[in-house]
């Protein structure tokens, strides 16, 4: 009898373990980045293999955790070193890699698909990288944007600074302010100055105004809120 | 523990005893009552208020400040609103460890005054401790809320992230308030992450305006380090009109105040409103001040200017603005009318345009017949038939100026810039007035960088044209043909003249009081360049300035001239940004066109050393600066030499010590004390030796949320010219909030013994009758024993939209 009230304590101690609110922190692990805001619907998950959560302001990020934004969604993520924020705009995936050593943080972050405006401030010896499917860019201090469409091909506008940009091929690029760079599948690259509609898209890039409907009903009101077509 | 910490008290209070203090405060002057000085960091702008009585008798003040290892001062005008002076030094000029200031004062009777007094006899200038940034401020980070921030509840997130912190830190032990209330309970860790989210607070913490105060403690339960930041949290509804592409706010406030100063009862009045509005990237900002001290026959007291500006790349202004050009050619100088800025990065354009001065009537005082007029230089001819002379009160021409620089180049790495101005009187402005001017400047400067800016460059270079009277215009035809040619003054074609005349005359007024007349010596050229590199916690900064005698920019009123020699500053930054040493020399020469008898050289010698620890012990600056002048004569001389009159030969050692400490005995204190000493000696014919000694201490308190107190002592014993002067201030006050924080209660008392001797009492109250509207009184009453008790008494009210 003894042992079964043990074995059954033991079962529920495993089962609240697994169970915990993986949005809540907590324990002895240090996240390396932080939801901030949230447009919609933003899901989160630890590592690949685990399932999609719904994130909400103050969800931690691990190493190798992933946000993934819905159409009209957006979440705006900070790197816990203080080194810069991520606005993952609508139908995004991003993947968030980082290691902390002797007070340093290096930072890597893996865009599938979908665009982020990014805004880093300037790194002493610490690294911080996008990685897209055709390019690697490292960044010092600068703020931007990256495009990732589905078949690979990646677009940067910069806004403010430089990076250094390496294709799959290993050709390099450095890209200055005012520039956009883009890069096809097979890792050729091409620079030219930013277009009216790629400011544009720097500026979309980095709202965050939302509207928000509330719809009367009988059983009383729904609000919605939401993020207005970016095209509009 | 606590022996230590009482040990430190005892020490301090021995230094008290022994030591003489010093803070902005407790100055001698009948103008300036008290200044304040904000928190001084590095690389921040730096705010500097200066509380006035006797308003009436003020024209204007500048605030005169060098940075460390600089003998030359540099001046801002600043604006005077109520009886409240202020400015804003800009961030490049506030470096550590100190920065040196004093204020010049011109009275409406044509005289000036500094505050501290007899600064031109040897008074040491006001010293401002600016603190290098705390490594502690890169160690722990508030990640959110950013300063300023408003959010829904649900959408606060307070976090702060240990990550760069040492092990030393114990994190749990962190204390977090939200306007002193303990919401530490809420907190979550992880890892090195404290967070606690909006949910959170639900219900525990109201919404509205929120001082975050954050305490780190050590692992032995000391303060280490506290941070502040500023956010609001409002419901859900004002959230998204807040974020809603349209924002606006602003705020009115209005003033009524007696002034009763030497029996003599003057009532002031005024009024300002500000309004900022955003959509997307464009801002828009208005803002106006009128008041009661507004006269024709003065400069401008009243302010207005409407703003319009779009990101970084468009900026407009009407109204009054500062705009800040390259500082040979243009900075600090009030323009009303317009100016505007567009940033292309590859191509850039600045300008301004509008009045400097505006035209003051001058007065007659006496009449003269042609056969009886005397000589003097306000003497002028008037439209009178009989008396076609008088003797005037010379009356101010209003001057307009133009300025433009376009530039290539962002900044960031690279910039090169093309600067011009032109600034005229209008002669027709006024009836009596003499010798209308008009002045152009052109010039251009250059800046490249690399390796983010850790290798930096800078130069510019301008040289100016100043025509000292415009009032007969050009020279005609017949005048050149008078003075120029085989029969007149200088054998030159006429024609040749006229046709120079013609060119030059598109720019400025060409006639016989056109200068400089020695262009080939650079006495109207002005040039500097500067290196800095920053490297292994060494920031180098070498210099190079050359100013001719006759280089004059009417857009900068405050630019020394005649005057050229190096500067070299560097500051090293050691033990983990815990130790500062600083080394400044300076070697200036005048009399570059040879305009005088001598050269005076001009040396100075600064050091400094700072020590910021992180715990358990004061902030300490000290410092040593030697000026030595000397022009290389000597009076003993005298006897064969007549210029050994001039003798310019004066040495003044200063050696300051400062310190600051943050502690914690019952309640929180933050005490700081310094100490100033100089010594001049003077071996010119005016003999203005001088010793000067100021020191103070001040203790703030903070004993609960409604009370803090202040106790200050301030020391200073002077002799200039062998008269000494010695005074002690003691200030006592205390702040105090009641009726649900709604009522802020502050009262100070600070009585001066000594030489000086002088009673000041000061009382606020401060009601928030609603909550966007207050209400606020102040009486100041200065009692002078045996002479004279004035007093200000006011009325405030301030609007928030």
């Amino acid at each position: 009898m003894r042992a079964k009230i043990i074995l059954m304590l033991l079962v529920l101690l495993v089962s609240l373990t697994f169970a915990s609110d993986r949005n809540l922190p907590g324990g002895d692990e240090t996240p390396v980045a932080q939801v901030k805001k949230i447009i919609k619907n933003v899901e989160f998950r630890d590592r690949t293999e685990s399932e999609w959560l719904p994130a909400k302001v103050s969800t931690p990020l691990y190493d190798g955790g992933q946000v993934k934004t819905d159409a009209k969604s957006v979440a705006v993520i900070l790197f816990t070193d203080g080194s810069g924020l991520l606005r993952v705009r609508e139908n995004s995936i991003l993947n968030v890699y980082a290691e902390i050593k002797n007070r340093k943080m290096n930072k890597n972050t893996y865009i599938d698909r979908g665009s982020v405006s990014f805004d880093v401030k300037k790194q002493e010896d610490e690294e911080f990288k996008f990685t897209t499917p055709t390019a690697v860019a490292s960044i010092r201090g600068t703020s931007g944007l990256f495009d990732v469409v589905d078949n690979g091909e990646s677009t940067m506008i910069l806004e403010t600074g430089s990076v250094e940009l390496e294709t799959k091929t290993g050709k390099k690029v450095s890209l200055t302010a005012g520039y956009t760079a883009s890069f096809d599948r097979q890792g050729n690259a091409n620079v030219v100055p930013s277009s009216e509609e790629d400011k544009k898209k720097l500026a979309q890039g980095k709202s965050l105004t939302t509207k928000k409907v509330i719809i009367k009903t009988k059983f009383g009101d729904v609000e919605v809120e939401y993020f207005p077509d970016e095209n509009k | 523990m606590r022996l230590k910490k009482f040990s430190l008290i005892l020490i301090s209070a021995l230094l008290l005893c022994f030591v003489l203090f010093n803070q902005t405060f407790g100055q001698v002057s009948n103008i300036v009552s008290a200044v304040r000085i904000g928190d001084a960091k590095e690389k921040m702008p730096l705010s500097i208020s200066a509380e006035l009585f006797a308003g009436e008798n003020i024209s204007g003040i500048n605030v005169v400040y060098r940075p460390f290892g600089e003998t030359e001062f540099k001046k801002m005008e600043m604006m005077i609103a109520g009886n409240t002076a202020s400015v804003i030094l800009p961030a490049a000029v506030v470096q550590p460890p100190y920065l040196e200031y004093y204020l010049s004062i011109s009275l409406r009777n044509g005289s000036m005054q500094t505050y501290p007094s007899d600064i031109d006899k040897g008074v040491s200038p006001l010293q401002v401790a600016v603190s290098a940034l705390s490594s502690k401020d890169r160690e722990i980070i508030i990640l959110s809320p950013n300063d300023g921030e408003t959010s829904s509840l649900s959408e606060t997130l307070i976090s702060i992230s240990f990550i760069r912190a040492p092990d030393k830190i114990d994190i749990p032990k962190t204390k977090i308030y939200l306007n002193d209330q303990d919401v530490s309970a809420l907190e979550l860790i992880a890892g090195d992450l404290i967070m606690i989210s909006g949910d959170n607070l639900a219900g525990k913490v109201p919404l509205g305006a929120k001082s975050l105060k954050i305490e780190v403690y050590d692992k032995s339960g000391n303060l280490y380090h506290t941070l502040t930041r500023s956010f609001q949290m409002v419901s859900e509804e004002v959230a998204l009109a807040v974020a809603s592409r349209f924002k606006m706010n602003g705020n009115i406030n209005g003033e009524t105040r007696n002034e009763n100063f030497n029996s003599a009862g003057t009532m002031y009045s005024n009024i300002s409103a500000d309004f900022n509005g955003s959509y997307d990237q464009w801002t828009f900002n208005g803002y106006a001040y009128l008041t009661s001290e507004e006269k024709n026959n003065l400069q401008p007291y009243n302010r207005f200017s409407a703003s319009v500006q779009a990101g970084d790349w468009l900026q407009l202004k009407v109204g009054d603005s500062y705009p800040r050009f390259p500082n040979l050619i243009m900075d600090g100088k009030r323009v009303r009318g317009f100016s505007g800025t567009l940033n292309f990065g590859v191509f850039n354009f600045q300008t301004a345009y509008g009045e400097v001065t505006r035209d003051v009537e001058g007065t007659i005082i006496q009449k003269y017949s042609a056969g009886n007029v005397p000589l003097g230089s306000n003497i002028i001819k008037i439209n009178d038939i009989n008396t076609p002379y008088a003797s005037v009160d010379l009356g101010t021409f209003s001057r307009q100026i133009f300025s433009a620089r376009p530039s290539f180049g962002r900044g960031e790495n690279f910039q090169f810039g093309l600067s011009y101005l032109h600034s005229k009187d209008d002669p027709g402005s006024i009836k009596y007035g003499a010798k209308p001017q008009e002045n152009i400047t052109v010039g251009t400067d250059l800046m490249f960088a690399l390796d983010d800016q850790n290798i930096l460059f800078t130069s510019q270079a301008a040289i100016s044209v100043l025509n000292k009277d415009i009032s007969g215009g050009s020279l005609t035809d017949a005048q050149i043909d008078s003075v120029f040619g085989p029969n007149g003054y200088f054998d030159v074609d006429p024609a040749d003249v006229k046709q120079i005349r013609d060119i030059i005359g598109k720019f400025i007024t060409v006639n016989q009081n056109l200068g400089p007349w020695n262009p080939q010596e650079f006495s109207s050229l002005a040039a500097e360049a500067a290196l800095s590199l920053n490297y292994f916690g060494n920031n180098l900064h070498a210099s190079y300035i050359y100013r001719g005698n006759d280089y004059q920019s009417f857009g900068q009123s405050f630019l020394r001239t005649d005057v050229k020699g190096i500067n070299f500053v560097d500051r090293i930054r050691l033990a983990d940004n815990k130790l500062f040493i600083s080394f400044g020399y300076e070697n200036l020469q005048d009399n570059l066109q040879k305009t005088k008898p001598t050269t005076t050289t001009f040396q100075t010698l600064s050091t400094s050393v700072s020590y910021f620890p992180r715990m358990n012990f004061p902030n300490v600056t000290v410092g040593f600066n030697r000026y030595e002048n000397s022009n290389g004569l000597s009076l003993a001389d005298s006897s064969r030499n007549r210029n050994a009159l001039n003798t310019i030969n004066d040495v003044t050692s200063r050696f300051l010590i400062q310190l600051s400490y943050d502690f914690n005995y019952h309640v929180k204190h933050s005490a700081s004390l310094s100490f100033t000493t100089s010594d001049r000696s003077d071996e010119s014919i005016a003999n203005l030796d001088s010793k000067f000694n100021s020191g103070s201490f001040t203790l703030n308190s903070f004993w609960n949320q409604q009370l803090t107190s202040l106790i200050g002592l301030v020391y200073s014993s002077s002799s200039i010219a062998a008269i000494p002067f010695d005074y002690v201030t003691l200030t006592a006050g205390a702040r105090y909030k009641l009726l649900h924080n709604k009522l802020l209660l502050s009262a100070t008392l600070s009585p001066s013994f000594g030489d000086f001797k002088r009673q000041v009492f000061e009382f606020t109250a401060d009601y928030n009758l609603l909550s966007n509207f207050n209400l606020v009184f102040q009486a100041r009453i200065y009692r002078i024993p045996d002479a004279s008790t004035n007093s200000i008494v006011g009325l405030s009210a301030r609007l928030s939209i």
